[in-house]
């Protein structure tokens, strides 16, 4: 009996022990991963969007609650006095997720530039997708939302990076996602960037 | 369709062993025969199945309500180690044919990172708790029917004549890299 | 006594060092040796988890209970996992990405708790130091050694924080196949030949 005390008692003490000194330093170093996140994930593909920005999207950053998940909007105010904003989808690739994050001219409804955010795709193959934005993502560029994300070969008006149409589809799928987002939530997109 | 899309996926493209690495050390190291093989393949699915759903509902109900999600490394293998020692008390116990079967393969799977990694896919992908109970049992028959393959080839690379140096081990690797690449044939199908 | 932790230190890095000598640790090996950036990236988070939990194992050897002494070694161990999980994301963000699950996975990597069990819970806690951090390097060289040889006959070039340094010129065509998962296996096969060529003493 006393065998069994002992053993519940180091277990339980060692349980508590490491969960204290996790929740100390999960709160000392949230702040920080939170920032890392924006900065590492986002702010080049946003930085590369709105490189005409006058204002800076990533401390003007709002959400939105939307189906129970919160979507970050960065609202960019452009050189030329137009209004912007850019947001992030995903759509599954060879890898897994490909993140797509899509700067929108609030007036026109046309994108502005798409960029990759995160991904996993095989290096030098699925990955010149993100590091090679002329030889796919640039068609995005002007597009409207009459447009049909979908590859050629579906029927829709995107033209599939060769060799890796797996990953094409991926970033359409996370460009279908935007247009039915972007489409629903303006409203409260405008009302927001008032 | 969707769930068994899902299944598909989880058996022959993101095959556990094969396509995500997981669970290789019991992979090379219960393949020799084709006995162990199978016991160790009955073992996983058994305990994937169970832990896969409990560390889905631990996450949801405990970990996720009272938001302290760092802490999921330590309660999942908390539950996997807990679950493992459970079932092999409750096997010794009620069912004495089948503890003589999977015994000594139970301990083993508390360190096979395949039980693990698929919980933690699971919660990565964000499955529903149908999705979670598809997606693991899928995972653990891609894990056994890998293993089964791969015992049965290695009962013939056993009795060829292969170079010292490349003896065991190594050739293994080799041959699981060449099963590796067939399963890699059903990349993109999903 | 010096020497016995020279001892304990070196045969990590030679005579045991895993996964070559003795066959340990396969998951992560294969899995995140796609560029040399992230082998050794999760080689010293390894080897940081096993310095830590040899260390820790070992000072409260005495006071655990055998019965229950697997599943406390399992709690320590993933104690400092998820400090590491947390320290990564905090400080060295693009490594964490990826990493990704196989972070968290370094609780089962059975070289961890190979070493808690089969060393640290035996001995005192210098040598259990210097043992862990002998392992770990050990390991960090092992998955150095096979993401070069998948990096550069995968990619034709080595990268570093987004710099690649390139080896072969644009003649080169690269081998697809060695940074896919099949190449992992089959390399791993061919270094593990190599090893075995070469006498241990």
């Amino acid at each position: 009996m006393r065998e069994m005390i002992k053993m519940v008692l180091v277990l339980t003490v060692i349980t508590a022990v490491s969960g204290g000194i996790l929740s100390v330093l999960k709160t000392s170093t949230e702040e920080r991963i939170e920032g890392q996140i924006l900065k590492f994930q986002k702010a080049p593909a946003i930085a590369d969007i709105f490189d005409t920005a006058t204002n800076d999207p990533l401390k003007d950053r709002f959400k939105i609650l939307f189906e129970d998940e919160e979507i970050t909007f960065f609202p960019g105010k452009l050189e030329d006095g137009s209004k912007a904003v850019a947001f992030e989808a995903k759509g599954g690739g060879f890898g897994g997720d490909v993140g797509l994050m899509v700067g929108i001219d609030l007036e026109s409804d046309k994108i502005i530039k798409a960029r990759v955010t995160t991904h996993s795709e095989t290096p030098g193959i699925g990955s010149r997708i993100k590091d090679d934005p002329a030889a796919f993502l640039s068609q995005f560029a002007g597009m409207g939302f009459d447009s049909n994300f979908k590859t050629k070969n579906d029927g829709g008006d995107i033209d599939a990076l060769s060799g890796a149409t797996v990953t094409s589809k991926g970033v359409c799928i996370a460009a279908a996602q935007v247009k039915q987002l972007y489409l629903k939530l303006k409203p409260q997109i405008l009302n927001k960037m008032k | 369709m969707d769930l068994i899309l899902l299944a598909i996926g989880c058996i022959f493209v993101n095959n556990i062993l094969l396509a995500q690495f997981l669970g290789n050390c019991p992979f090379l190291g219960t393949s020799n025969k084709m006995e162990t093989a199978v016991g160790m393949s009955m073992a996983v699915v058994f305990v994937l199945v169970m832990a896969g759903v409990i560390s889905w509902m631990v996450d949801h109900y405990l970990l996720k309500t009272l938001d302290i999600e760092y802490l999921r490394t330590v309660s999942f293998i908390l539950v996997i180690a807990s679950l493992v020692q459970f079932v092999e008390m409750f096997l010794k116990k009620s069912i004495p044919a089948l503890y003589a079967g999977l015994g000594i393969f139970l301990p083993l799977i508390t360190t096979n990172c395949a039980v693990m990694g698929v919980c933690l896919i699971n919660i990565k992908e964000e499955y529903t708790f149908v999705q979670v109970l598809v997606s693991s049992f899928s995972y653990a028959v891609g894990f056994g029917l890998a293993l089964i393959i791969f015992a049965g080839l290695r009962e013939r690379i056993n009795i060829a004549r292969v170079p010292k140096p490349l003896q065991d081990t190594s050739i293994g690797l080799i041959t699981a890299g060449i099963l590796s690449l067939s399963f890699f044939a059903f990349k993109g199908m999903v | 006594m010096a020497q016995s932790i020279a001892k304990e230190f070196t045969k990590g890095l030679w005579t045991e060092i895993a996964p070559f000598r003795i066959v340990l640790g396969l998951c992560p090996i294969l899995a995140v040796t796609k560029t040399v950036e992230n082998g050794i990236g999760m080689g010293l988070a390894t080897t940081f988890v096993l310095v830590f939990s040899n260390f820790f194992v070992s000072l409260f050897r005495n006071i655990i209970p055998a019965k229950v002494r697997i599943p406390c070694f399992i709690v320590i161990i993933a104690t400092f996992v998820t400090i590491v999980e947390l320290l990564m994301q905090a400080y060295t963000y693009p490594l964490f990405l990826k990493l990704g699950i196989f972070i968290p996975l370094i609780v089962v990597n059975c070289i961890v708790l190979g070493r808690a069990e089969a060393f640290a819970s035996k001995n005192a806690p210098h040598l259990s130091i210097a043992d862990g951090l002998g392992m770990g390097i050990g390991f960090t060289l092992s998955l150095a050694v096979l993401s070069a040889v998948r990096e550069v006959l995968g990619t034709g070039a080595i990268t570093f924080y987004e710099t690649p340094i390139v080896l072969f010129g644009p003649a080169f065509e690269p081998f697809t196949f060695m940074v896919e998962a099949p190449g992992a296996f089959v390399c791993l096969g061919l270094l593990l030949c190599f090893m075995n060529l070469i006498p241990k003493k």
